[in-house]
């Protein structure tokens, strides 16, 4: 039993690892977008609906933010993902013209902006200690029904998953989806065939920024807790990794990806009793996440599931 | 508003270590032609191994910055030999890819050999000296002659060697310098080496200047890339002059703006830099 809940929690952390993966696969894979900004949305997501549902906190000796609004878990969950949306609006605007290592750059350094306020804005955030007693959805209806409240999160994620999945396969097949991939292979024959290119980088950026939103609204709602630490850049890296390991351009193979990264970090937690190196075995995970995603690029650069045609187009313009 | 001097001069060191290793990622990307985020953890390496040796071996500082400069040297041409030259015809993308596997494996090794906490190199320490109504310690001093030097070398070595030429024309154009007979591959070579060197040196000065830790290169990256991209990817001066611009301007800044957002500064500098002058400050980049 024990393993069961343990498989669980981890498939509750690849749902979300996935969604994020989705969202990155939108501007990668669909819309070739360095986007290096992912940490930020789960972070806005995440906070956003944190803090809408959470209610003002009593004045005390640690408590320092002021605000909280007690709204019901689903309009925080919508908030955060809408809000999140506008952030990678925003952010595209200042930069999506530039090219691509710029783009990374600028992406970055942003996204570590927002992690920046998040810290220091404790009125709002609680700073750089943890926003605690975040709500979980429906846990008095979920605690009448026969089943852990694990096992529906699981299913409300992975639904979710599902959900993003048909829609953004959807998306990634239709008009839409053509002409991001037109972009992606040449900005100017999309903008010949008389295409916005600029407005159709800035709803790639938006929509993608937004799943990564509603990620970070299911992250805050299962852990009860957020930290900024949480939200550093090597979440956005682990989401790279998992996109390129799966097939950049294959939704299929973001899910694949995001739930192979997770395995790989959390994987010996499987293991009973004590091993060699245990203090180290976090370490020693991520970096084999490092050495995983160099193997893959070497041996299987189109990723898992991904369409070895589209690598070849993607890369011609990059001389 | 009285400017404070004591602010200029933080800046001033702030600006040291900042261009010193905005010149090594520069260096790398002009013949390479990606973006290294490894870079930082390169850095981190450099601090380390130094760290290992004067803190732990308990030898002279000096020996041990020889030691992180040439051991971090050693390291980039390893990682070159071991990955990056079997990506050689690879994507700038997949490069940058790449590198990001190659930052997690070092951070990572960094944090399993000498744990995830902060640590200081073995130094005397001292009352700060006072000149003209600024503090200055001898570890900041030395940070700035050391980037003196190293700046006024690789100027030397750009400007006045064969090796340096070389590496200049690579940087504009790598095929046009192969057929005129020059050997792109010893370059590359010859670029980890100096970029190698530089990255370390640079941890070095940031390990001194505040704390050893696992992410310190990473956490750095983002002032240097805005300084590079200021002076233009691939432009060592103009690197440089980017460094000491971001360097002295996060530091004066904390006239106006909190401390906590000094940060910011460089990002702002960073993106009104790239909407007004996108090709750098001196308009000679790579691309």
């Amino acid at each position: 039993m024990a393993l069961l809940d343990l498989l669980l929690v981890v498939g509750i952390i690849a749902g979300v690892y996935s969604l994020l993966a989705i969202g990155m696969n939108m501007h990668w894979g669909d819309t070739g977008l360095l986007n290096f900004a992912h940490a930020a949305f789960f972070a806005v997501g995440a906070y956003t609906s944190a803090i809408l549902t959470t209610p003002t906190p009593e004045a005390g000796l640690l408590a320092e933010r002021v605000v909280g609004f007690d709204l019901p878990v689903a309009v925080g969950i919508v908030a955060g993902t809408v809000l999140a949306a506008v952030l990678g609006f925003v952010i595209a605007t200042t930069s999506v013209r530039l090219e691509g290592d710029y783009l990374a750059m600028v992406t970055l350094s942003s996204a570590e902006l927002v992690r920046l306020v998040i810290h220091n804005e404790a009125w709002l955030t609680t700073g750089a200690q943890t926003l605690k007693n975040i709500p979980r959805p429906m846990e008095s209806t979920v605690a009448t029904l026969p089943v852990s409240y694990d096992v529906f999160y699981f299913l409300l994620v992975w639904g979710l998953v599902g959900v993003c999945y048909l829609l953004f396969e959807r998306m990634s097949n239709g008009p839409f989806g053509r002409v991001l991939h037109a972009i992606r292979e040449n900005d100017d024959v999309a903008l010949a065939l008389g295409k916005d290119v600029t407005q159709f980088k800035l709803k790639s950026f938006a929509i993608g920024a937004g799943v990564a939103g509603l990620a970070g609204t299911l992250w805050a709602h299962y852990v009860y807790a957020i930290s900024p630490v949480m939200f550093l850049p090597s979440i956005t890296f682990l989401i790279w990794a998992a996109v390129i390991i799966g097939g950049a351009g294959s939704y299929a193979g973001a899910i694949v990806g995001a739930v192979v990264i997770v395995l790989l970090r959390q994987v010996t937690r499987f293991i009973p009793g004590s091993v060699p190196f245990s203090d180290q075995m976090s370490y020693l995970r991520l970096m084999l996440v490092g050495v995983v995603l160099v193997a893959v690029l070497y041996y299987r650069p189109e990723g898992l599931l991904g369409n070895a045609e589209r690598l070849q187009a993607g890369t011609s313009e990059g001389d | 508003m009285v400017l404070d001097p004591q602010f200029v001069w933080n800046g001033i060191v702030v600006g040291s270590i900042i261009s010193v290793s905005a010149l090594g990622l520069t260096l790398i990307f002009g013949i390479l032609n990606f973006i290294n985020i490894a870079y930082g953890d390169y850095m981190a390496t450099g601090a380390y191994l130094a760290f290992a040796v004067n803190a732990q071996m308990g030898l002279p500082l000096a020996v041990a910055i020889a030691a992180g400069v040439v051991g971090m040297a050693a390291g980039a041409v390893l990682i070159d030999k071991l990955v990056f030259e079997h990506f050689r015809t690879s994507s700038p993308v997949t490069l940058l890819i790449v590198s990001i596997g190659i930052a997690f494996f070092i951070r990572n090794l960094i944090r399993a050999i000498w744990g995830p906490s902060g640590n200081f190199y073995d130094v005397p320490i001292e009352a700060n000296p006072n000149l003209f109504g600024v503090r200055y310690s001898v570890e900041q001093l030395s940070i700035i002659v050391a980037s003196l030097l190293l700046l006024t070398a690789v100027y030397v070595l750009l400007r006045r060697t064969r090796i340096g030429i070389a590496m200049r024309a690579a940087s504009d154009d790598r095929t046009l310098t192969r057929i005129r007979g020059v050997d792109t591959e010893r370059l590359v070579l010859y670029v980890w080496i100096a970029g190698g060197a530089i990255a370390g040196l640079g941890g070095i000065m940031l390990g001194l200047d505040a704390q050893i830790r696992p992410n310190m290169g990473f956490t750095a990256l983002i002032p240097i890339f805005a300084a590079t991209i200021l002076g233009g990817i691939g432009d060592p001066k103009g690197a440089v002059a980017g460094g000491f611009a971001i360097g002295i301007l996060q530091e004066v800044s904390v006239v106006v703006v909190p401390s906590e957002y000094k940060f910011a500064v460089a990002l702002a500098a960073l993106i009104v830099g790239l909407l007004l002058r996108p090709d750098g400050l001196f308009g000679e980049a790579t691309r």
